[in-house]
């Protein structure tokens, strides 16, 4: 017993030990965001004077406006196109499920440099609406996350009865009413997972964004990855606070929601992560 | 199979065209004085050549061991964490536990990368603290080395170790660890020969996760590595970005994903080996029982 007792605490330990290294970085950005020096990585005592001259900060709210414009774009198309694809691979299995399965797996596993090199050069080939506006980084962000949102409402899917669609079917309903009535509501809430999962990856994508983007279409991350070699203005920081408590309450909502549809704390976590 | 015919288009439009097109992007070559355009009137493994030099070997096997230990260290780091929260917690202290791992996964990962810099700043707080106990004569000096490097990618990628080896523990019917038991194998014996075999797909898809965008990333090495800490990503950025020669970064992004996927061969043998002997060293302890 004592043997047991002595693993357990050590597991325990390991587990605390990890979300202390997880959060301490993070507790850093939000500390060194109130720092009073012209550096984010340097602390010279408090101040909140970042939080309002960063709005004066034109570069810094236009990079933003343009994440969230592009993280709106990305996200219509990877929800639209995953929530199709994953209801049909659940409910129309046949060979051409294994295919789809690889090219979805591949996606998942290309490196992005590969990736983002490759639209560069399909975009300049192409050209015109494909090398201004938003258009490239839309089309671009949405590929990795619509395969993430497949993958999710292809789990919820799997899990969820093909009796009650029949049930809809036997009581009239047509196609469309039955799609709309019944089979939409049962998955929203893996759609909304995935669509926060997509929206979250698109503002993190660096990458893709670097190599598609059109002139004057610079989004938050490729931004402030532009400074990270000079000097990071703390201003950074505030903004990236602020977009972490945003995403803090929307983590929150979705999970109540979530919750309420009746999934356990561990399909919660698997929906949020993608991997189920 | 209609509903899908939209992600077919955009998956064949956006990712399998593209892909194409690096690959036959590295048998071009540049047009003079252009602007990242490609000729391929002469194809050629002229960019090849040019590719396999002493720096890209060098960088390449740089970024496939800073890869391979990072996701061993995820893995090493991973399998106890999910172990516990999988089996070892209640239903509410689990999500609890849960929703902190979800935080960071979802925090942005630039923020996230550069705030390593504050944290092993020569004269930051953790480094002045550490003179301040005696435990170091002079503040850290870790930024832009490999070791660093090293923290910040295990730092990224362990939550997408993390959560799928916890979904596949979580999955486990905990009825088969106690009949192990039952039979006689103690708490060892059932982690190696039942827990760990019936956890391999979640194992598999966490190092996949890991090593795969782990070997193409060269993000997080630009912000905490420095010179020292290259990755061959960076080498495919530099020739589209700056040196404007799509089709030698072509090239490097070609023998980058051939690297990677040696690797993960390679892995997939040594897995194999691994379980058929394990496999048979159990057939072994139950004959000699």
């Amino acid at each position: 017993m004592r043997a047991r007792g002595g693993i357990n605490l050590g597991l325990a330990l390991i587990t605390a030990a990890t979300l202390l290294f997880l959060f301490i970085p993070i507790g850093f950005v939000v500390a060194h965001s109130f720092t009073d020096a012209r550096a984010f990585f340097v602390w010279g005592g408090f101040t909140t004077r970042w939080y309002s001259s960063m709005w004066h900060n034109s570069q810094l709210t236009d990079s933003v406006v343009v994440s969230f414009k592009a993280a709106i774009g990305s996200t219509v198309i990877a929800v639209v196109l995953g929530s199709f694809a994953g209801i049909a691979l659940a409910r129309r299995p046949g060979k051409w499920v294994a295919v789809f399965m690889a090219v979805v797996l591949l996606i998942l596993t290309t490196p992005e440099i590969v990736d983002a090199i490759g639209l560069q050069l399909w975009f300049v080939k192409l050209g015109g609406p494909f090398r201004t506006g938003l258009l490239p980084l839309w089309l671009g962000q949405s590929i990795f996350s619509s395969a993430v949102v497949t993958l999710i409402v292809r789990a919820r899917m799997a899990g969820l009865d093909e009796t009650l669609e029949q049930a809809a079917a036997d009581l009239f309903a047509t196609p469309r009413k039955a799609f709309m009535q019944i089979t939409l509501p049962l998955v929203a809430p893996a759609i909304l997972a995935g669509g926060l999962l997509a929206f979250t990856f698109s503002l993190d994508n660096v990458i893709i964004a670097q190599f598609v983007s059109s002139p004057g279409t610079s989004t938050y991350p490729v931004y402030v990855f532009g400074l990270a070699r000079s000097v990071v203005k703390p201003e950074v920081g505030a903004m990236a606070t602020i977009l972490l408590g945003a995403t803090l309450v929307s983590l929150v909502l979705v999970a109540i929601v979530l919750r309420r549809s009746g999934e356990s704390a561990s399909k919660i976590a698997a929906t949020f992560t993608g991997t189920n | 199979m209609l509903n899908a015919i939209p992600s077919w288009l955009w998956y064949v439009g956006l990712f399998v065209v593209p892909v194409a097109f690096v690959v036959v992007a590295s048998f071009g070559s540049k047009v003079p004085g252009s602007a990242g355009r490609v000729d391929f009137s002469h194809p050629s493994l002229g960019r090849y050549r040019e590719a396999l030099d002493q720096t890209l070997l060098t960088v390449l096997i740089q970024t496939l061991r800073t890869s391979i230990v990072g996701t061993a260290l995820c893995l090493i780091i991973s399998l106890p964490v999910a172990y516990y929260l999988a089996t070892k917690v209640s239903e509410s202290k689990r999500g609890l536990l849960l929703a902190l791992l979800i935080v960071p996964f979802f925090t942005n990962f630039l923020i996230r990368t550069m705030a390593w810099r504050i944290v092993l700043a020569p004269k930051g707080f953790i480094s002045n603290l550490l003179v301040d106990w005696g435990l170091r004569d002079s503040g850290l000096n870790l930024l832009d080395t490999r070791f660093a490097l090293q923290i910040g990618v295990v730092y990224n990628y362990l939550p997408l170790m993390i959560f799928p080896l916890f979904v596949a523990l979580d999955r486990l019917d905990p009825a088969l660890r106690e009949a192990s038991k039952d039979l006689g194998a103690n708490r060892w014996k059932t982690f190696v020969q039942v827990t760990l075999p019936l956890a391999m797909p979640g194992i598999v898809a966490g190092l996949v996760l890991v090593f795969v965008p782990l070997s193409g990333d060269y993000i997080t090495a630009a912000i905490l590595g420095g010179a020292k800490g290259n990755m061959a990503g960076a080498l495919v950025a530099a020739q589209f970005l700056q040196a404007q020669n799509p089709a030698l970064g072509a090239a490097v992004a070609v023998v980058l994903i051939a690297a990677i996927l040696a690797i993960l061969g390679a892995f997939a043998v040594i897995g194999k080996l691994t379980v058929s002997a394990l496999r048979r060293h159990r057939s072994v302890a139950v004959v000699s029982r």
